[in-house]
């Protein structure tokens, strides 16, 4: 009989506005939030709206994007070396890449260095070289859910022995390409998110965020029990009334649940009928897991976000203490939702979801080895 | 070699996927409202007025292969919906709801796959430059769908092209792929091996390999060999 192993999440990292994940996990514990009041169109002014900057960084980009030392140390802090080679190859993963560049080329400055790197292709054949890593990349873009494809195929990846580990490298950075557009989706106003929580009007914030996962076999404490996904495509900005779409990407991980203790980092960006429709689905699939969602603090950092916020659940799962909903004191939609940090004993198993744009979802199950 | 001096079957760990049906439109400098007209006919009344150029070619060659929920799709797409992208820049400081919507990668395949309701549980969008391809293939490989349909594009920039940040040339193709060759009637074979090497397979060559039923075999990424053969 041959065994198996499962793959492992051999190394996890974050940037947010807080800082690596350690203190991005310290300042949600703490229920801090990194999103501020800012210009929607930056420079050119506009409605304040909330977003969560790293420190120093303006809306607009910069020539040389001016996120690029925070990025360079995060990458620092990845394991191994060869990265970009048949054997080790790197997933990209955002809906942004460069798009900030190219806004900047047209509406501030006709600068060729923007560029340089204002399409997806160009964003990371720039940002790989910066990084020193090879040409064995791939490139993912399903908005909100980006980051998850990129896990998904680097578990399988490693699974099939086509790679022997595979590093998924998100990065997304605001601009107002993407603060105008969901402005103008009258989603992203003046008010701060609460996730999950019963209040008239929805609002989202946005935010900056870069992240990275090595996934293999042999190395570190948590492995993924499961991943899954699924698209509605019923509408672009709207889901299914039923919520069926929120309840068909956990079908198949209910199984992978059963007899331990859960809780869920869902996504809860903010936004009411989604945040109803996705609190009651989860409810109905793990009823007593507590429920929590973090981009009242950290903004929504869209393609980004599975990644990032994956970061902050393996540091909640090291440090045994989980940061509860920041931005919302309920009543919410569902009796699960944990508005504050709660104590985790070390079994158990966390559900991590992500949702986007067309009905598309995600989720995967994340445990100690 | 044609495929039928090929016994038995390959069988390798490596890609492998038979071709079922494949369906190409190179619509060239065609412009929108064009193209528009011309495949008003394989879209329900109303349904082509919001819909980009790349969302109308993708939806045309997809609709036949009639995507079912169990199937992975695959979309492939350089630079996406460049015209919405220029309308949607050149509309500052008044953003278009509309235009963000239908800027954001993977719009094309979005519109084709909601203009029918049709919910699929793999939907992966790829963007990238010379091992565009090559990434297609392999996701689709390991999706593990018994059926999987790769499809993609481009549109044709204006303003963009002259940065080389949108495609000079609008086109679509879409395939269905089949792992086993029992499982019906195909038309042609691929297959990626892992090599020594270095090699590219930009989108547009890949349509034109396609479109034109050439095959091919070479390097087409670090590290990767494509045989491609038809019936």
């Amino acid at each position: 009989m041959s065994i198996v192993e499962p793959v492992r999440l051999t190394a996890c990292g974050c940037l947010t506005p807080f800082g690596d994940e350690a203190a991005t996990h310290r300042a949600l514990v703490e229920g801090r939030k990194a999103l501020r009041l800012e210009p929607v169109l930056g420079v050119k002014g506009g409605d304040l709206v909330p977003m969560a900057l790293l420190p120093g960084r303006a809306l607009d980009e910069t020539p040389e994007p001016a996120w690029l030392p925070a990025v360079k140390a995060l990458a620092q802090r990845i394991p191994g070396s060869g990265w970009g080679t048949v054997r080790r190859p790197v997933i990209f993963t955002s809906s942004n890449y460069g798009i900030g560049s190219l806004y900047a080329h047209r509406q501030v400055a006709a600068d060729a260095v923007h560029l340089g790197h204002c399409t997806p292709h160009l964003s990371v054949d720039w940002l790989r070289r910066e990084l020193g890593w090879g040409s064995q990349i791939t490139l993912y873009s399903h908005a909100c859910v980006s980051a998850h494809l990129g896990l998904l195929q680097a578990e399988r990846l490693v699974k099939a022995g086509l790679a022997d580990e595979v590093l998924v490298f998100s990065y997304d950075f605001l601009s107002p390409f993407v603060s105008a557009g969901f402005h103008a989706l009258k989603i992203l106003n003046g008010a701060f998110p609460a996730p999950y929580q019963v209040q008239e009007t929805g609002s989202i914030g946005l935010g900056d965020g870069a992240a990275f996962a090595v996934l293999g076999r042999g190395r570190g404490d948590l492995v993924l029990l499961g991943q899954s996904v699924y698209n509605e495509l019923h509408h672009f900005t709207a889901n299914k009334a039923d919520g069926s779409g929120f309840a068909k990407v956990l079908q198949p991980l209910t199984s992978r649940l059963a007899g331990r203790r859960v809780w869920v980092k869902g996504h809860g960006t903010g936004t009411l009928e989604a945040g109803r429709l996705e609190a009651e689905a989860i409810s109905a699939a793990v009823p007593d897991a507590p429920l929590v969602g973090w981009k009242g603090s950290l903004g929504h950092t869209l393609g980004s976000c599975g990644l990032v916020e994956l970061a902050v659940v393996a540091c909640s799962l090291g440090a045994g203490v989980a940061p509860g909903t920041v931005g919302s004191s309920g009543p919410c939609f569902s009796p699960s939702v944990a508005t504050g940090p709660f104590t985790l004993s070390g079994g158990e198993a966390v559900l991590c979801t992500s949702n986007a744009f067309g009905g598309a979802h995600a989720a995967l199950v994340l445990a100690h080895a | 070699m044609p495929l039928e001096g090929r016994t038995p079957p390959w069988s390798s760990p490596m890609p492998e996927f038979y071709i079922q049906a494949l369906n190409t439109d190179d619509a060239g400098a065609e412009e929108p409202s064009a193209t528009r007209e011309r495949l008003r006919g394989a879209f329900p009344p109303g349904a082509t007025r919001r819909m980009t150029q790349l969302g109308m070619l993708t939806g045309a060659v997809l609709a036949p292969l009639a995507p079912r929920e169990e199937e992975a799709v695959i979309y492939a797409s350089r630079f996406g919906e460049s015209r919405s992208l220029e309308a949607y820049l050149d509309g500052f400081p008044s953003a278009s709801p509309t235009l963000f919507q239908t800027s954001i990668h993977p719009s094309g395949v979005q519109q084709a796959l909601i203009g029918r309701q049709a919910p699929c549980t793999q939907l992966f969008p790829l963007s990238g430059g010379e091992a565009l391809v090559t990434q297609a293939l392999l996701t689709a490989w390991l999706a593990g769908a018994e059926r999987c349909l790769f499809c993609g594009g481009e549109e044709r920039g204006t303003w963009l092209v002259e940065h080389g940040a949108a495609s000079t040339e609008s086109f679509a193709f879409a395939m269905s792929l089949g792992r086993d060759p029992s499982g019906g009637p195909y038309i042609g074979r691929l297959r990626l091996e892992q090599v020594d090497g270095e090699g590219a397979l930009p989108l547009r060559d890949w349509f034109s390999l396609l479109h034109q039923r050439r095959p091919f075999d070479g390097l087409v990424a670090c590290g990767w060999r494509l045989c491609l053969e038809w019936r």
